[in-house]
């Protein structure tokens, strides 16, 4: 018959791990917010955009050379030429740059003066400002603005 | 926790080290996966394509999975995990210890199959071993998260199917960041902001790991 | 009064979904750009606005308080799944009416960028909460993981949001919420912007609540079910 001393089944208290828990949790929590600042505060991230500005892909053409990239600009007025193939026209950037892009596939419905644009293609050369393009996609700004604000009232009384 | 960490660590690669699975199976299976990639470029695009990044990190993604699942299946053999919860051990060194042997797995995996991607997919030598510190942070990244998804689809005892549908999703950020770090290293851009980026989601992830990892454990 | 709210809701609701509707195709004007094209701004950002933040949030936030022990129960579980249920259903009319809307202003149905891209993650993210929930039979283990997984899923709204500022994306900035707090859109589009934000929110919680009752009736017709069986089963070994 086993001794009953030798089987001590008295039950033993938990060790103290809610407070190892609660400062683990708290350096966890301090890890994650330093992680988020972290990326938020180098701009780390601009290497995700979906197209290059014209300023962008001005000031970098020696690294760019003749590589397909999206390009964006704002469609100069009175430079569209409609062509059978596609479109020709002059982009502006924001520093006044111009590009010339020469576009194949016809443009969107909303293709028009003065609207910004993504022209997927490339450069013709190193040093050249003429763009060729594939593919051109009508980027529209977030402003919404009434189409004749001021109606204008047919003879007959009804408004347009 | 870093103790109970190097334990597990150690377990799991002495199994590994017995059974010879990332020998045997896994790396012919990511070398299998790298030719054909090439062979889906066709043989006009194979050699000269930029997609060579992307399907290194795509077949990587690939071999993640399949050693996710060998991992948790480690733990799932009869009795395992009644043993392990006995033992008290802390969760959260049990989820370092196994990401640290993920890791490992995936690191030499990973060298393998950059070799491979130097040879078959023909990307540049010089680029391809800058690429390597990148490389080696991005699959610490995916073995953390990898073992945090493969709790959460039940640790070996859930279906199959379910650990993909589950972790791709928060794989294709590292992806992307693979892909793009792979890229500028072979094009001689400016490195150290990938570096950074893969630094950050493999801080959080182990910060995550470490805070959740008891919560999906059997109760 | 909390029965009278109820009643009230479905009625509210398509009073209100009707009203932006009318609005939206008849009375607002078209758009000096886009002409009757921007006429999905009264759909598209108010779905989106559903998806991200009321449906997905309050998944999130249920999910949250269900791994908090205090607050700890199965109407959190349950309150998370049907959120997370109709989250799906909002995603995917996001991208499909954002779709719809791309491709005759931008050109294409679909474009890599950040805000796209990561929405459709997000979507997936959804889908696989889901499948998660029907991997696991014993109830507070199906709760537990689902409530991790939709935490982590979460990560991705606040980069959907900023994904605008961040990058350089061919999807448009802020209407309503931007970093400046100018507001870009006036007159009667904006307030019909505005009803249509209310109107769906108003049919996100409709949709939530009748799925919320689905959910309580099939759990107690599961426990009839089994009560019933448990008794055959005695007969039988009474015989």
């Amino acid at each position: 018959m086993p001794d009953a001393d030798a089987f001590d089944l008295t039950p033993v208290p938990a060790p103290p791990s809610k407070r190892r828990g609660r400062r683990r949790t708290i350096g966890v929590l301090v890890v994650l917010v330093l992680a988020v600042l972290a990326l938020l505060s180098q701009g780390l991230l601009h290497s995700l955009n979906y197209f290059e500005t014209i300023d962008q892909a001005m000031s970098a053409r020696t690294t760019l050379g003749t590589s397909t990239i999206r390009l964006e600009g704002v469609v100069k007025p009175h430079t569209i030429n409609r062509t059978s193939s596609g479109a020709s026209f002059w982009m502006t950037g924001g520093k006044d740059e111009e590009v010339f892009v020469n576009a194949h596939g016809s443009p969107p419905q909303l293709f028009q003066a003065s609207i910004p644009v993504v022209v997927v293609g490339h450069f013709t050369s190193s040093t050249s400002d003429r763009f060729d393009g594939t593919q051109i996609l009508v980027k529209h700004t977030a402003s919404y603005i009434a189409a004749h604000p001021k109606r204008v009232k047919a003879p007959n009384g009804t408004t347009r | 926790m870093i103790r109970t960490a190097l334990l597990v660590a150690a377990k799991d690669l002495r199994i590994e080290r017995h059974s010879r699975v990332l020998l045997w199976q896994v790396l012919p299976f990511g070398v299998m996966g790298l030719v054909l990639s090439g062979i889906a470029l066709g043989p006009t695009h194979a050699g000269h394509s930029s997609a060579g990044p992307g399907l290194f990190y795509l077949v990587m993604l690939l071999v993640t999975l399949l050693m996710i699942n060998r991992s948790q299946a480690i733990e799932g053999s009869s009795g395992t995990r009644a043993s392990v919860a006995t033992l008290g051990l802390d969760p959260a060194g049990v989820f370092l210890g196994k990401a640290l042997a993920l890791a490992v797995e995936l690191w030499i995996t990973g060298v393998v199959l950059l070799a491979g991607a130097v040879l078959v997919l023909h990307t540049a030598l010089v680029g391809t071993l800058q690429a390597l510190p990148s490389v080696v942070l991005i699959l610490a990244a995916l073995a953390a998260a990898g073992t945090l998804y493969g709790a959460l689809s039940g640790g070996g005892q859930g279906p199959a199917t379910l650990l993909p549908i589950l972790a791709l999703p928060a794989f294709a950020p590292l992806l992307i960041a693979g892909e793009r770090s792979f890229s500028a290293s072979l094009h001689g851009a400016t490195l150290w902001q990938w570096w950074v980026i893969s630094l950050v989601a493999l801080a959080a992830y182990l910060a995550i790991g470490i805070l959740l990892y008891g919560v999906l454990e059997d109760s | 009064m909390k029965q009278l709210s109820l009643r009230l809701l479905g009625p509210l609701t398509l009073v209100l979904m009707g009203l932006t509707f009318w609005l939206g195709l008849w009375v607002t004007p078209p758009d000096k750009i886009q002409g009757n094209l921007a006429r999905l701004v009264y759909v598209h950002p108010a779905v989106a606005w559903v998806a991200l933040y009321v449906s997905f949030g309050t998944a999130t936030i249920a999910s949250a308080l269900y791994l908090w022990r205090r607050t700890r129960s199965q109407v959190m579980d349950r309150v998370a799944h049907c959120a997370m249920e109709v989250s799906v259903v909002f995603i995917l009319l996001t991208l499909i009416t954002g779709s719809i809307w791309g491709r005759p202003t931008w050109g294409v149905w679909w474009a890599w960028d950040a805000r796209l891209t990561s929405t459709a993650i997000l979507g997936v993210f959804a889908l696989a909460y889901l499948a998660l929930r029907r991997a696991n039979d014993d109830p507070d283990l199906r709760a537990r993981r689902s409530a991790v997984f939709a935490l982590l899923a979460a990560i991705n709204v606040p980069i959907i949001h900023f994904s605008v500022q961040w990058w350089k994306t061919l999807h448009q900035g802020a209407t309503v919420f931007t970093a400046n707090r100018t507001l870009l859109i006036h007159g009667l589009m904006a307030w019909t912007l505005l009803i249509s934000f209310f109107a769906f929110t108003l049919l996100f919680f409709w949709l939530l609540r009748a799925r919320y009752r689905l959910e309580v009736l099939r759990g107690e017709r599961y426990q009839v079910v089994l009560d019933e069986a448990l008794v055959q089963r005695r007969r039988e070994g009474v015989r």
